[in-house]
């Protein structure tokens, strides 16, 4: 709680509406539900005709079974909205994988330079036996 | 409904008389026009009849007549309104009358409204529960379908990219990338602003799905403006970068000689070539390329800047993207920033065959820019709690150390970019140059060896080169070292005795520089060898005054004698050629004559004979002076 309440306002709103989109997901498909049981009972008084609300009621259950689809989806929607918004604002793990890439990229550099230099050292090593080869030869 | 027999009724065909005069004369009135008959004709219509006709014809497939009454009826109530608006009059009313009765049976005080008591459908109970079931079923088949749907969706994502999830690849970017969520979009960041750059293009580019993904928990996604991309399978996100950031940069460099090219340097994406630049390139290419190229336009930018700004002797010239200095007289240097977008890469692709691809212009040019970001984000310690950020350390002391005028202006001197990679341009061309000259000598001249040794470590604009000038197999007998320290624009020599000359960028100087040194080695050589042979060193000059005029310097001598002192060497070292002369003391054809009658002066010595250096055996050129005065020294 003490963390939420360090965070900016604007991100303790979208937090706090994360909740809510999950709680109202949730409801909707538990009331859809139960709603569509309801109607499977089938004790209305109505002044409509049965064959009406028959219609009526498979209209309504169609819909409502509609309902609990989208709820399902919007709380898939709500995953991912979660999943970016961990992943674009997880500040400590952007920091370690900063802090493990400057790592990588020293030892690289760190690799290339020993490599130059061994590569230094052995032309000066051969350049040492050709010029002794070159000075001492009949050429010069 | 039957109607009688249907009567035609003609008018008549005279007019009808409008008025008699006094004497009897009767003026007509004019005849109807077409439309004024017409309208007359449907006054007399009326409409609740017509209808009535119309349903009736419907019914009845009446005559004809009542079809074309219809017609004239709707034709002509275009003109006599007074039969429409009674209609509309009437509606009127009776719309009225409806909504008072409405409004009164809404109170439910004065009137109520009863249904009409029906018959009472008589409907089976088992139709009902089979109503009921089906429509159960009719609502779970909605259930399972988006289930299924979502069922599949996630199969599809775990079978096709098992490790290529849309949300792993944001993870990915956001561990390489600067990323943040505006609204809906997320906007990424690949500008150096962060590492200290103050170049004013925004780098952002924009991260969407990819299209083929489902839409099922796709974030929604703002159209993009290229147009619909290719599919691309191998990732599930896609980068979308500005139009200006496309395409492939680099810097070109080049070293020009009267239209010559010196060297070139390419800067481009670090360790790789022209990366190409089709749109499934991966994000993490496509962003790097597109981070090169803003890279490169600030680069470039900075330098016109500079370029335009700075006063040089010479000024430097910005064309277009094509920036051109003066390093040394003659010799000019080119930056030009070379940007071709995707579409048409093909042509401009670079001549790969330009040969001098100079990694040390091109690093150099990378890590200047790097060290201006790097001062702008990292100020010197301690800071100030309250002062402001940017002053250099030195500049911190001057209050304490109370620094002039003269101090402080130093201080605000910096070098610009330009400069700096002017510098390095000249000292690269002076670098080359006398390594050519100490290249060429050491090819030239044979006899005495010219030996070069670079330094290993050197700056950018300051490397050294040691020489030494030796006699091969007489290296311990003398060896001339020299030390040549290029700089930016000038030479420094120091000589083997500690003198220090100072040359300017023309490469003669050094030339003859050098050529003066071997005469001079030569000469000393001889001496040395000379001393070791037991000859005595009668005397030497370095700068010969008599003889012929050389063409570059002075030529050099000494004068030997043997160890009887009866035979006398002379040498006499020009770059052209050597001469050697002997001469005997007691000399041989001696004849007293008129004036020297005595026999004493044959001591004197007689003349000098040229020895003739080609004909003698010997490797080289102290080997036949050792081998010149073994034989002088043996015959005495």
């Amino acid at each position: 709680m003490s963390l939420s309440r360090s965070l900016p306002q604007s991100k303790e709103a979208l937090l706090k509406s994360y909740r809510t989109r999950l709680k109202d997901d949730v409801k909707s498909m538990l009331e859809n539900f139960e709603e569509i049981v309801k109607l499977s009972k089938g004790e209305h008084d109505t002044q409509l005709s049965r064959m009406t609300q028959c219609e009526q009621d498979t209209y309504e259950m169609h819909v409502r079974a509609a309902n609990i689809v989208r709820a399902g989806e919007s709380l898939m929607k709500l995953v991912s909205d979660i999943k970016q918004y961990l992943i674009l604002n997880d500040f400590p793990s952007v920091n370690e994988a900063i802090t493990h890439n400057s790592k990588v990229f020293r030892s690289k550099q760190a690799e290339c330079d020993q490599k130059l230099m061994s590569l230094r050292d052995d032309m000066a090593a051969d350049l040492y036996d050709l010029e002794e080869e070159y000075y001492s030869s009949i050429n010069k | 409904m039957s109607y009688s027999v249907n009567i035609s009724v003609e008018a008549p065909t005279e007019n009808q008389i409008q008025e008699i005069t006094y004497d009897g004369t009767e003026i007509y009135q004019p005849p109807l026009t077409l439309s004024e008959s017409l309208a007359k004709y449907a006054q007399k219509i009326d409409f609740s009849k017509t209808s009535e006709v119309e349903i009736k014809k419907e019914e009845s497939n009446e005559d004809s007549k009542s079809d074309t009454d219809s017609k004239d009826a709707f034709q002509s109530s275009l003109w006599p309104w007074d039969s429409v608006r009674n209609k509309l009059r009437n509606t009127l009313q009776e719309v009225c009358v409806l909504a008072d009765v409405l409004a009164i049976a809404k109170d439910k005080r004065y009137l109520v409204l009863d249904p009409v008591q029906q018959e009472p459908l008589e409907t089976k109970p088992m139709v009902q529960i089979y109503a009921r079931k089906k429509a159960l079923a009719g609502a779970a088949s909605v259930l399972l379908a988006g289930s299924e749907k979502m069922k599949n969706s996630q199969n599809e994502a775990a079978r096709s990219r098992t490790t290529l999830d849309f949300h792993i690849e944001l993870l990915r970017l956001r561990q390489n990338w600067r990323l943040k969520k505006v609204s809906n979009t997320i906007i990424g960041d690949l500008s150096y602003r962060t590492t200290g750059s103050k170049y004013l293009q925004t780098g952002t580019f924009e991260v969407t799905k990819a299209e083929d993904e489902e839409k099922v928990t796709s974030p929604p996604s703002s159209p993009l403006p290229g147009g619909p991309a290719p599919v691309k399978p191998t990732s599930a996100l896609r980068v979308s970068i500005p139009s200006e950031l496309q395409g492939v940069a680099y810097i070109e460099v080049l070293c020009q000689k009267d239209q010559e090219d010196l060297c070139t340097a390419n800067l481009t994406l670090l360790g790789s070539g022209p990366p190409p630049s089709n749109p499934d390139m991966h994000w993490q290419q496509k962003l790097e390329a597109a981070q090169n190229v803003l890279f490169c336009k600030e680069l470039f930018n900075q330098l016109a800047k500079e370029a335009v700004q700075l006063q040089a002797p010479i000024p430097h010239m910005v064309v277009g993207n094509q920036i051109m200095a003066t390093v040394l007289p003659g010799i000019q240097l080119i930056i030009a920033l070379r940007h071709s977008t995707s579409s048409d890469k093909k042509q401009q692709n670079p001549p790969p065959s330009k040969s001098d691809h100079d990694h040390v212009l091109e690093h150099s040019l990378h890590q200047l820019l790097r060290e201006v970001h790097h001062k702008n984000t990292h100020h010197p310690f301690p800071h100030p709690a309250t002062g402001p950020l940017g002053p250099s350390k030195k500049r911190m002391l001057a209050g304490p150390t109370a620094a002039d005028r003269y101090e402080l202006l130093e201080m605000t001197k910096t070098q610009t970019l330009l400069e700096q990679i002017v510098q390095q341009a000249q000292h690269f061309i002076m670098r080359m140059r006398t390594e050519y000259v100490l290249d060429t000598i050491a090819k030239e001249v044979k006899d005495p060896l010219i030996t070069s040794h670079w330094n290993t470590l050197n700056s950018p604009t300051q490397s050294c080169v040691k020489i030494h000038i030796s006699t091969h197999g007489y290296d311990a007998v003398c060896r001339t070292p020299l030390i040549i320290h290029v700089g930016e624009k000038s030479l420094k020599c120091i000589c083997r005795d500690g003198k220090v000359m100072n040359m300017s960028y023309e490469p003669q100087e050094l030339r003859d520089l050098i050529f003066c040194h071997i005469n001079q080695h030569q000469i000393l050589a001889v001496q040395a060898l000379a001393k070791t042979m037991g000859w005595q060193a009668l005397g030497n000059s370095n700068h010969l005054g008599t003889g012929t005029v050389e063409p570059l310097g002075n030529a050099s001598s000494c004068l030997l004698s043997s160890p009887t002192g009866d035979r006398i060497i002379a040498v006499r070292c020009e770059p052209s050629d050597t001469q050697v002369s002997v001469a005997h003391s007691p000399r041989q054809d001696f004849f007293p004559s008129r004036l020297v009658t005595e026999r004493k002066w044959e001591h004197l010595g007689g003349q000098f004979r040229d020895v003739r250096l080609d004909k003698m055996e010997g490797r080289n050129f102290l080997h036949k002076m050792e081998l010149l005065m073994a034989s002088l020294t043996s015959s005495s």
